[in-house]
């Protein structure tokens, strides 16, 4: 049954990146570089209302702005708009300038409603309902539960806490923003999108549209970031189309950094309200949640797996969603975990100081994985725990250092079984694969070129890779930290096929490595096409699985005089299977820290309840980790290749900022509650901030 | 007319660099730009254009772009939509993410809160400049090797960046190597590749942390 | 941006002839271009290149005063190997400003004519008072930016660490008003915005900071600033703090704080007090309680005033030469 060979050339080695060239000479094109012949420039008008009902939109003045080639509504009138942001209309024309003019030349009548922004204040009774008719509070049957008996466990815990731990909305925020080019004319559409997943894409123009699918085809050969906000179809490319077919030209619509505050998606907040116990040898005995968050107008994610990787005899989880009057949630590396490791971590640390336990030891007792088990004490050595590790507060000196971490598990990862791919090998010895998959930059190409170098003994560099196209075999969309898992077995079976095919009609028995060009040779003219797709393997020893763990700790400085928060040291220790390379392996988890790491000190969408627009819809005020802020990360990588290929993207992301937070309680000997952690916060938990009061 | 003097910073960091090569060299070349922003200025000064399109020539990369452009067009958007150079990208129009970063006449600066109107008379860097004759220029190998990408969105604008500082400090510090990328953002966590690739490039040996167990 | 005329002015008279009324001086840009993108002021009809004005771009190295032109740039305070050593503090302020890239364009001027960075302000649909709206957002809403002092409805806050620097250094603006020159200390350059919801600084249309003369009597000066982020982030609050030495006692002290209040704040009778002492954590501690006190605290910004005291602590002491 096929499986990995044991010896590897290139397989768990460390392959540079096969597309840097186009990206560090400036050659790659992304979607808003697509030098489309005749093209035009489109941009949306957004409601500067966040919540209103607009009866009239007078499209005659932007029409007439020299340059002007078309201009439509989002919707048909009358609009319900619902959030500060939402799309009410287009226009495209032969300069940037012409549109922006157009813009402002649009007139709008809008009847404002009332909304509510805040999640404290949609919780209210009288609050303005999001959704006529509708409560602003819901919950999902599957969010709430409740095990064992969570009153009688309480009394006999030991030690018992309770803290109520908050996260924000945050932003994906990727550097390039959201949108395509696109082409539509009588013989079909062409997007060149950014976007995550091209069939998904390629579904958001059909369907509305009206189109055949034969009749749409999605590009994507570069694109500059997604985090889970670009896995659907588009409102922006929906437009574009339009104004495309309007204007009989192709039509570059990219969102504005500004626009990406408001309507592309967010990663809902949270309020967890969370009481845990243990019994006097620290065994966790009771849990209690009570947790509340936005999606914004709607979406999902706001439910919590609590308590997240801790098994406890005795819990109750209650959880509700609050909407809001603001853009909708969208799939955030690695939804919903961040959050509820963020809180649960937080908890055991607090839990653990209440008990006088080191933290470490507590989760060693509570956590039964043994992947997670080895990977702590691993961790624990390179952070060099059992040396630095103080008692909470009790580092000297005014800057005060903090040791923490925290552990994950995602159990995506796994793959999507209907994944396919082609390899067109010709006589000369070029071979070129075709997968419907994208890069978004994790080194999908590369993988591709690393596994089929690895399999049919070539070098990777010979490898011609393509990807990101609806013409091609169908692969699925990159989320979930399932593309590494989904290609890698299909490279697999296309080139076990290819193999096959070539060593049956040259005659030669093993057309690998050194006879491969004399195989290919064998030809003739008529290059080889063959194709192959996700396969198991054996089962014993598949190609690929899930799904993965992997633990953070984290080094803190907090000089407790500003309240700034350094993080001097991240130790990640991480499994994901096979690993394919493990240069783009490294970036995928430096990645993930780095943004985990904002999401715990940084980020912040803040919504203004007075206005109800989002006041931070910029790099100014919505802060991202910068190179300043980043500490020395030091990985450590358990290849496991019994496992098959797992995927890294979120795991990667998930321990982050529980070892952060974690480790700034531990330095100061008190908690934060509240991501993000600011200097503000933190001078606050030291008490040193004066209450205010209202004159 | 009144004595003119010309804009000096760029002429001034040149001037910075070029001390390094020697005073003659330093002259001749600081006299070059000197004269050749000098005579763009009396060409244009207090000659009011716009608001609709003008002539516009930037020098980018040595070659000439002639181009009509709005006053209002950045030098970004001249780039990017008026001629094919899309090296540079748009990450928020702002003045806030660095992905727009080129130089100008050595010194990076954001191309999106530039006016291309302003940029005449000056020698303008965009990422495809910096390889000659198809081979990577040191930085861009280094940035390869030390796999310091990922999506590839605001590489080059770190390239920018990273190609600066070494031709002003040929040995930094990570610390300066910080210091000098302080204006790009990266939302893949490229940072730590980056910084190894800035340290390579500068011919300082770079190792890796990063332990493999084979369990 | 709305479409603008453009012309380079080679004389200040005609740089304010041509934007008399309706036109914007163009410097390093980064403050008038932000504000364009957003549509946050009326016009410009035409924007006035200023960069080739005579003169302006100039670093004159005196024994008693040094003159620094309105167009040289951060970038260049930054890189100036003697600045560093006669004004360690203005170096040490300028090399946090921003980003390099900004720095390499951004004007002396620019920094301290800058508009406010408030985000209601700088927001394109919040009509907030400073643009003659009718509320103050800020005050009833999202704070924790704003200012500790203020002596009108508008909360926002002077940014500029150039001015806080040129604050505790005593330094001179010299503004052309209405053909003549005008010196104004920092004060008195950011007096207007005190008393006046609308103003961000007391240049009235027109004006032109042509440059800004420093004393080099206090040789000892420190900058110091805290932000959420390590770089690239503006500050909650800076201080800087300059001093002439004299036997290891401060002489003629000056210490001001930056991102609290429309003007850069200092406190004479903190300065007085702080003149001819031995400078030790209870002196400078005694120095921030007196430069502190009055301040009046916001929901979200009260952590400014230990940010606030320590800052000035610590800057203090780095006059010593002991941080």
């Amino acid at each position: 049954m096929p499986s990995w060979p044991e010896q590897t050339k290139y397989i768990s080695k460390s392959t540079l990146r096969i597309d840097a060239p186009p990206k560090v000479t400036g050659k790659a094109r992304y979607s808003s570089d697509i030098q489309a012949d005749g093209r035009l420039y489109g941009m949306i008008l957004r409601s500067k209302w966040p919540a209103a009902t607009i009866s009239a939109i007078n499209l005659e003045k932007a029409l007439q702005v020299p340059g002007i080639k078309a201009a439509i509504t989002a919707k048909d009138l009358p609009q319900t708009v619902r959030f500060y942001g939402e799309e009410i209309a287009a226009v495209c024309g032969t300069t940037k300038q012409a549109c922006l003019d157009a813009l402002r030349a649009i007139e709008v009548t809008a009847q404002p409603r009332p909304f509510v922004v805040l999640e404290d204040d949609a919780k209210k009774d009288d609050a303005p309902q999001v959704w006529d008719g509708k409560s602003n509070v819901s919950s999902s049957p599957r969010g709430s539960g409740e095990q064992g008996t969570v009153d009688q466990a309480f009394p006999e815990c030991a030690a018992v806490i309770e803290g109520f731990y908050t996260t924000p909305v945050q932003l994906h925020n990727p550097m390039e923003t959201h949108g395509n080019t696109v082409s539509w004319t009588d013989e079909g559409l062409t997007a060149w999108a950014s976007t995550q997943a091209i069939s998904a894409s390629r579904d958001g123009f059909a369907g509305p549209l009206k189109l055949d699918h034969s009749q749409v085809r999605v590009i994507t050969d570069f694109m500059g970031g997604g985090f889970g906000s670009k896995l659907n179809g588009s409102v922006e490319g929906v437009l574009a189309a339009r104004l495309s077919r309007e204007a009989k030209a192709p039509v570059r619509l990219m969102l504005t950094r500004f626009d990406e505050a408001l309507a592309v998606g967010n990663r809902p907040s949270s309020f967890q309200k969370i009481k845990i116990g243990a019994l006097a040898d620290g065994t966790l005995h009771a849990f209690e949640l009570d947790n509340y968050g936005t999606p914004g107008i709607s979406g999902g994610d706001v439910d919590l797996p609590q308590p997240y990787i801790y098994k406890v005899p005795n819990s109750r989880v209650k959880q509700t969603h609050v909407a809001v009057n603001a853009g909708a949630s969208r799939a955030f590396r690695a939804p919903p975990h961040p959050p509820a490791s963020y809180a649960m971590e937080s908890a055991m640390d607090d839990l653990a100081a209440k008990l006088g336990m080191d933290p470490l030891e507590f989760r060693l007792k509570n956590d039964s994985n043994e992947v997670r088990q080895r990977e702590y004490k691993i961790g624990a050595e390179k952070i060099g725990w059992k040396e630095k590790y103080q008692k909470p507060g009790s580092s000297p000196s005014v800057v005060k250092t903090g040791l923490g971490c925290a552990g994950a598990a995602w159990g995506g990862g796994g793959a999507s079984r209907n994944t396919q791919g082609e390899a067109q090998i010709n006589p000369d010895g070029s071979i070129e694969f075709r997968l419907g998959v994208q890069d978004i930059g994790t080194g999908t190409k590369t993988v591709i070129a690393v596994v089929a170098a690895e399999m049919l003994g070539l070098k990777p560099e010979q490898i011609t890779v393509k990807v990101g196209d609806t013409n091609f075999p169908p692969g699925p969309g990159s989320g979930g930290s399932t593309t590494c898992a989904s290609i890698s077995p299909t490279v697999f079976d296309i080139c076990a096929n290819a193999l096959q095919q070539l060593q049956t009609q040259s005659g030669i028995a093993d057309a690998r490595g050194d006879n491969w060009f004399a195989a290919c040779k064998k030809l003739g003219v008529t290059p080889l096409l063959v194709h192959g797709r996700w396969q198991q393997g054996d089962p014993g020893r598949p190609l690929s699985s899930s799904p993965a763990y992997g633990v953070q700790f984290a080094e803190v400085a907090v000089d407790t005089e500003t309240g700034l928060v350094t993080v001097k040291k991240i130790v990640a220790v991480h499994d994901c299977g096979l690993i394919i390379d493990t240069l783009t392996l490294e970036g995928q988890i430096n990645g993930g820290i780095i943004m985990g790491m904002g999401y715990a000190l940084y980020e912040e969408r803040v919504m203004d309840d007075l206005s109800g627009v989002v006041l931070n819809p910029n790099f100014e005020t919505y802060k991202l980790s910068g190179i300043g802020d980043v500490p020395e990360i030091e990985i450590t990588l358990l290849n496991m290749p019994e496992r098959g290929v797992i995927g890294i993207g979120e795991p990667a992301t998930i321990a982050t900022a529980g070892a952060i937070a974690n480790a700034v309680a531990n330095a100061i000997g008190a908690r934060v509650f509240s991501l993000p952690i600011t200097p503000a916060k933190v001078l606050a938990a030291l008490g040193k901030v004066p209450p205010f009061v209202k004159s | 007319m009144k004595k003119m003097e010309r804009e000096e910073f760029g002429a001034h960091s040149r001037r910075t660099f070029l001390k390094s090569l020697g005073t003659v060299a330093a002259t001749a070349a600081t006299a070059q730009v000197q004269s050749v922003a000098a005579e763009f200025e009396k060409a244009n000064a207090e000659k009011t254009v716009g608001p609709g399109a003008v002539p516009v020539t930037l020098t980018v990369n040595g070659e000439k772009l002639s181009l009509m452009l709005e006053p209002r067009v950045t030098l970004l958007d001249a780039l990017r939509n008026y001629s094919s150079l899309t090296g540079a990208k748009e990450g928020c129009d702002r003045a806030a993410c660095g992905a727009c970063t080129v130089l100008m006449d050595d010194l990076p600066i954001y191309s999106c809160q530039k006016l291309a109107i302003e940029a005449q008379g000056r020698e303008i860097t965009t990422i495809e400049g910096l390889a000659k004759n198809g081979k990577l220029s040191p930085v861009q190998q280094a940035f390869w090797d030390r796999d310091a990408l990922q999506c590839g969105y605001c590489t080059p604008g770190f390239i920018m960046s990273v190609t600066a500082l070494l031709k002003f400090n040929p040995r930094p510090t990570a610390d300066e190597i910080k210091h000098a990328c302080a204006g790009n953002l990266c939302r893949c966590g490229t940072h730590p590749h980056i910084i190894q690739a800035a340290l390579q490039a500068s011919g300082a040996k770079v190792t890796s942390k990063t332990e493999v167990i084979n369990a | 941006m709305k479409a603008f005329e453009y012309t380079t002015a080679l004389s200040t008279d005609s740089a304010c002839e041509l934007v008399a009324g309706h036109g914007a001086y163009l410097a390093g840009g980064n403050d008038l271009l932000g504000l364009l993108k957003e549509y946050l002021v009326p016009g410009p009809d035409i924007l006035v290149n200023i960069k080739s004005l005579p003169g302006l771009n100039k670093i004159e190295r005196g024994a008693k005063s040094w003159t620094i032109g309105a167009l040289v740039t951060v970038g260049e305070i930054e890189r100036d190997a003697e600045i560093g050593k006669v004004f360690p503090g203005l170096r040490d302020a300028a090399m946090e400003i921003a980003s390099p890239q900004i720095r390499n364009v951004a004007t002396v001027g620019g920094n301290l004519a800058q508009h406010s960075r408030c985000w209601y302000f700088r927001h394109r649909d919040t009509v907030c008072l400073k643009k003659n709206g009718d509320l103050c957002y800020a005050r009833n809403s999202e704070n924790r930016y704003h200012s500790l002092f203020t002596g009108n409805d508008c909360i926002s806050p002077v940014v500029s660490s150039l001015a806080t620097t040129f604050a505790a250094l005593d330094a001179t603006a010299v503004v052309l008003r209405d053909g003549k020159e005008t010196r104004m200390s920092m004060a008195e350059l950011y007096q207007k915005a005190w008393k006046e919801v609308t103003a961000h600084n007391s240049l009235n249309p027109g004006d032109l900071i042509l440059k800004v003369e420093i004393p080099t009597a206090r040789g000892r000066s420190a900058y110091l600033q805290v932000s959420d982020k390590h770089a690239f982030d503006w500050a909650l609050v800076s201080c800087a703090a300059a001093a002439e030495a004299a036997g290891g006692k401060l002489k003629s002290p000056r210490v001001a704080l930056g991102s609290i209040s429309p003007v850069p704040h200092q406190v004479e009778a903190a300065n007085q007090f702080l003149d001819g002492k031995t400078l030790d954590d209870a002196t400078a501690s005694k120095a921030a309680d007196m430069i502190l006190a009055g301040a009046t605290p916001l929901e979200d910004n009260g952590y400014k005033v230990p940010l606030a005291h320590a800052l000035i602590r610590r800057t203090l002491l780095k006059l010593k030469g002991e941080t």
